[in-house]
């Protein structure tokens, strides 16, 4: 649990931030200039004029200097060392779980390398795992798709979501709402350095897979792929595909079913468990053997969905998206 | 007499111990400053002194601290140390002309190494002092080592306060600078310009090798 309530005198405006955080991602929006790095920086302890208090689990840590607070922080410009190599980068701060968050962040082949050859994306996955190496409790990330091109940016957030799964809270700093959404379970409004709304994020939501081990079929059209969590899935066939890759299809483009469906055309038929399930506005945001999908209301009570039932997800090849 | 090769070599060793015993203090010194931000203008101006009051002034002030007439000067000479019109008044008359120039030399250079990079090793654990030798002096390593080549030949060039503090001594105190104004003085101009001919070449190569090095770590900003 992340306990905030800061005060920093800005030029234009004082920051006054009051929230309470999960342990999950948060992800702050707001537009340029609406007081969001400088909240970062502050809570990463590199504001001295920053008063108030910021409490993780419990701990102050607004009296600590910036070194003794444990909170990992990605800048937007990701600031690496230039003068250190990748590894040298990496292990500055310490080396906590070094070979998994260099597997995770699949960073093996960048040890070597120097800073300055790197690409963006690749930048950004070494800052993430420089500050993941020295055990935060809590990392602040500042904008990290924002140096990003636009088909590096999915690919880009598996790794984030892969950082969530290890357990860390996030701030996730970003004034594009949707990639708010693609990742944070919690969403700050931060307009001229004050809190103007929060809640749970809500809109399109994206499935993204990473798959590997293709199994072409040219003459029927398709390539068998299977999901980094072993998922078999059904791809249109496309000879110029480089694996593995990452491919996204909307939660809107999902069909589910109550019942086993005798014939049908999607090639991608998943019998799963409801694990979670929630209601908004006349739409129901439902999980299923780890796949989001959104249905009206209507088609849930029709269905009878509820957590634990049994249903039958479809999802058309051509329906996903190759994204990197 | 000394030869011109012996007044050469016993210069070259008088600038660069004078070099080595001010660069630990010019660092720490322009650390400081640079710490302390704005009110490091305060330590900036002390570091600069010597470069803008006449070297004959700074002569003046260093004979009377060294003196047995000073405090400073009687503990020197109860603890038996000589230091008036010795080497090691040389050492002290260089060491202090050449500071202001390494000292804003190492400071420009710290500055220009990113602070980020100092903040961003702190949330990474590292200490301030640990952050400033691991990050931000490798980053200035090029502007560090011009300030120590200038500040090397503002040594080599040293003669006023040389000549208050050490005496013109062929032999024991007599440097390049020195030794050229005797020879001119003697009448003796073509001996003079052979030793003006040692220390342009020195100089000239040493000051083209910091300027070097000062537009390599420009460029590495720029990209």
């Amino acid at each position: 649990m992340i306990d905030i309530d800061l005060r920093l005198p800005l030029a234009s405006f004082t920051l006054g931030v009051r929230c309470a955080l999960g342990e999950q991602v948060t992800a702050v929006v707001g537009r340029s200039g609406s007081g969001k790095t400088s909240m970062l920086e502050a809570i990463a302890g590199l504001r001295p004029r920053a008063g108030g208090r910021v409490a993780i689990d419990g701990d102050d840590v607004m009296e600590l200097p910036p070194e003794r607070r444990r909170i990992g922080y990605v800048p937007q410009d990701v600031a690496l060392f230039p003068h250190l190599n990748v590894r040298r980068n990496l292990t500055f701060g310490g080396d906590a779980r070094f070979d998994e968050i260099v597997s995770i962040l699949e960073l093996a082949p960048l040890l070597a390398r120097a800073p300055a050859s790197l690409s963006g994306g690749e930048r950004q996955r070494v800052a993430l795992g420089r500050a993941l190496m020295t055990a935060p409790r809590l990392l602040l990330l500042d904008e990290p798709l924002a140096a990003i091109d636009q088909p590096l940016r999915e690919r880009v957030l598996l790794f984030l979501r892969r950082v969530r799964d290890l357990g860390v809270p996030m701030i996730y700093v970003t004034h594009q709402p949707f990639e708010a959404m693609a990742l944070a379970s919690w969403c700050v409004v931060l307009d001229r350095g004050a809190v103007v709304s929060q809640g749970r994020p809500s809109g399109d939501v994206d499935n993204v897979f990473e798959v590997a081990n293709p199994r072409h079929e040219p003459a029927r059209g398709i390539t068998r792929v299977t999901t980094t969590d072993g998922l078999e899935l059904v791809l249109p066939y496309d000879p110029t595909a480089t694996f593995p890759l990452v491919v996204r299809i909307s939660a809107d483009d999902i069909v589910v079913f109550g019942e086993k469906p005798s014939s049908i055309s999607s090639r991608n038929l998943i019998e799963a468990t409801i694990t979670s399930i929630a209601a908004k506005e006349g739409v129901v945001d439902l999980t299923a053997g780890g796949i989001r999908v959104l249905v009206t209301r209507a088609a849930a009570d029709d269905l009878g969905l509820r957590e634990g039932a049994r249903v039958w997800l479809a999802l058309r090849s051509r329906a996903f998206l190759v994204v990197g | 007499m000394p030869s011109d090769f012996g007044i050469v070599l016993f210069t070259l060793k008088m600038a660069a111990i004078s070099t080595i015993v001010i660069a630990p203090l010019a660092l720490a010194l322009a650390a400081w400053s640079w710490r302390a931000g704005a009110k490091g203008i305060v330590l900036d101006a002390v570091g600069a002194l010597p470069l803008v009051v006449p070297p004959t002034a700074i002569g003046f002030v260093l004979l009377e601290l060294l003196s047995r007439r000073a405090p400073f000067g009687r503990l020197l000479d109860r603890m038996g140390v000589d230091v008036l019109f010795t080497p090691k008044a040389v050492v002290i008359a260089c060491g202090v002309m050449a500071f202001p120039l390494m000292f804003t030399a190492f400071r420009v250079a710290i500055e220009t190494s990113e602070r980020r990079y100092f903040e961003i090793a702190r949330t990474l654990g590292a200490t301030p002092l640990r952050a400033f030798v691991r990050v931000t002096l490798p980053l200035a390593w090029r502007g560090l080592l011009s300030g120590v080549l200038l500040a090397f030949c503002r040594a080599l060039g040293e003669f006023g306060a040389t000549i208050l503090i050490a005496g013109n001594i062929p032999g024991r105190t007599q440097t390049l600078a020195l030794a050229i104004y005797d020879r001119v003085q003697s009448g003796r101009d073509a001996d003079a310009g052979t030793l003006v001919f040692y220390v342009v070449a020195i100089a000239w190569l040493l000051v083209g090798t910091s300027g070097l090095l000062i537009a390599q770590q420009r460029k590495r900003f720029a990209a």
